[in-house]
């Protein structure tokens, strides 16, 4: 990583975990449009790292600047050291890259596009291997037309892997799927994973990005809102929820008292605490010290659902002010 | 097939009306030969190759392709190859059925083969002109399309400069198809071309090559 000249905050790459893409001050513009605004982070060799955000938040922009597809305006993007725009030709060999709308010729075969796909690397794997892991082995020669949602997306993280790439980056990978085919695609994922490639996954479905992402970056407006591990962010927006009905009265004062309680609510015979950390076991300790005993007791973690609301709906941009 | 269905057509309309045609010195098919190669070179390159190319740019295959070791030039590459090839086996075809199976009396030579390229450079360029202008797949066939019956009628198809004299045949002369359609059969008896019919294939050339690189765009 010599290359890189800005060194990146310590916070969020401690020294036993290299960072293998750094992006810093990404900057793009279409036209008069601030597409990506001043967006800086990092991903680890072998995680899989999210991107999220709403629709037109500027996730697709940012890795197509990280894939080489669009130049970026300013800043510094480093792919293993190398630069995606200086040098392409040797970041295409290890960089599979499964675009949002990126359709094969409809007559072409499956077979004969990741033939033709393997005929492109210099070290590619063997097709028949690779169909055969992604389970779709029997499409061989069905034309690609004629395949399903799911069908065509296996298909696509075909032609993303069959390079043998060390750096994968799937985007809007499981939109339009049925829920049958989505869990079946975050299943292939996380055998990439396994493989020990590094993947980058662009999302706006936050349960898809909660249980596969180590990491993720969260992009509105062009900008980066939350950068962090899915539950690190979920909990940050507030989001651990206990209630129960205690067995006597207990002021709200002593629940104030709880470490990692913000606020309290009661309705009827409920109370409803919320915070961060462990809040159900440190209520039940709380309560269990007074000899009350919450009963109906009902726990709920944040989730990154509620984050990602929290987190965009933030007051507006200053870039939209002034379009 | 489509060059040989119009060898055939024009060898049954040549046996209704034998002997020369408006005061020529050549029969139906020897005047019709050079036009059925210039319209087989306009169905091959102005049709298929825009065609092909702005569907592949349109469903984001030539950005995936961008994407990989491969650059997507290689693909248009290898398609204006094909389409080269098939363009010169046409050629052989009309040429060889023309004078042995049809009795048209040719003498091709050296020259022959430069007009042919000439042609089927001219015509490709205007192909891809085509896939560089027109934005979407749907575009590149209506253009092409709207192109295609002019073309025709220029290149003689249903009735051939001699036929018509005046402006009408000057017209057709220095039009891109016509010029090439005339280059080709005085080189197809093996006589040089008017020099006016090559410069005018090179200039269209120029300028339709200059309109699609001005134009091209892989996205």
């Amino acid at each position: 990583m010599s290359q890189v000249e800005v060194p990146i905050p310590a916070a969020d790459s401690p020294p036993e975990l290299e960072p293998l893409i750094t992006v810093q001050h990404l900057v793009k513009r279409y036209g008069d449009v601030l597409a990506v605004n001043d967006v800086s982070f990092s991903v680890r060799k072998g995680e899989i790292f999210g991107v999220i955000g709403p629709n037109g938040a500027g996730k697709t922009t940012t890795v197509e600047c990280i894939s080489g597809l669009r130049a970026p305006d300013s800043g510094v993007i480093r792919v293993d050291g190398l630069s995606p725009q200086r040098d392409r030709d040797r970041l295409r060999e290890f960089v599979g890259v499964q675009l949002q709308e990126g359709a094969l010729p409809p007559r072409i075969t499956v077979g004969e596009a990741v033939g033709l796909f393997a005929s492109f690397y210099r070290d590619p794997l063997d097709p028949d291997h690779l169909l055969e892991s992604l389970g779709i082995r029997e499409l061989k020669d069905k034309k690609f037309r004629t395949l399903s949602g799911g069908q065509k997306q296996r298909v696509s993280i075909a032609l993303a892997l069959i390079g043998n790439p060390r750096i994968a980056i799937l985007d809007e990978l499981t939109t339009g799927l049925d829920p049958e085919a989505r869990r079946e695609t975050w299943d292939l994922i996380e055998q990439i994973r396994q493989r020990g490639v590094t993947v980058i996954l662009v999302t706006h479905y936050m349960d898809e990005a909660e249980r596969l992402c180590d990491r993720l970056v969260l992009i509105d407006h062009g900008a980066v809102r939350a950068l962090d591990t899915p539950e690190t962010i979920a909990a940050r927006a507030g989001g651990n929820r206990v209630r129960f009905v205690p067995s006597a009265p207990v002021e709200d004062r002593v629940l104030q008292a709880i470490p990692g309680v913000n606020s309290i609510e009661r309705k009827d015979k409920y109370v409803t605490v919320t915070g961060t950390g462990d809040l159900a076991a440190a209520v039940i300790d709380a309560l269990a010290k007074m000899g009350v005993h919450p009963s109906e007791l009902e726990a709920r973690t944040g989730s990154l659902d509620d984050a990602f609301v929290q987190l965009t709906r933030k007051s507006a941009p200053p870039e939209e002010e002034r379009t | 097939m489509f060059p040989i269905a119009l060898l055939v057509l024009f060898y049954w309309v040549g046996t209704l009306n034998p002997g020369d045609v408006a005061g020529s010195g050549l029969t139906v098919l020897e005047l019709w030969i050079p036009t059925i190669l210039v319209i087989s070179f306009l169905m091959i390159g102005m049709i298929g190759v825009p065609v092909t190319f702005a569907r592949d740019r349109e469903i984001g295959w030539l950005r995936r392709l961008s994407t990989t070791p491969v650059p997507p030039s290689r693909l248009l590459g290898a398609q204006l190859a094909l389409n080269f090839i098939v363009a010169c086996a046409a050629t052989a075809i009309v040429i060889g059925a023309g004078d042995v199976l049809f009795g048209a009396s040719f003498t091709v030579g050296i020259e022959f083969v430069g007009v042919t390229l000439l042609a089927i450079a001219e015509l490709f360029t205007i192909g891809l002109m085509v896939a560089s202008i027109a934005p979407t797949q749907q575009a590149a066939n209506y253009i092409a399309g709207g192109l295609l019956y002019p073309l025709l009628f220029l290149s003689g198809l249903w009735i051939q400069p001699v036929q018509v004299g005046g402006l009408l045949e000057l017209i057709m002369w220095y039009s891109p198809v016509g010029a090439a359609a005339r280059a080709l059969l005085y080189s197809a008896f093996n006589v040089t071309p008017p020099y006016m019919t090559i410069l005018t294939m090179a200039a269209y050339t120029v300028l339709f090559g200059f309109v699609a690189v001005r134009f091209f765009r892989w996205e």
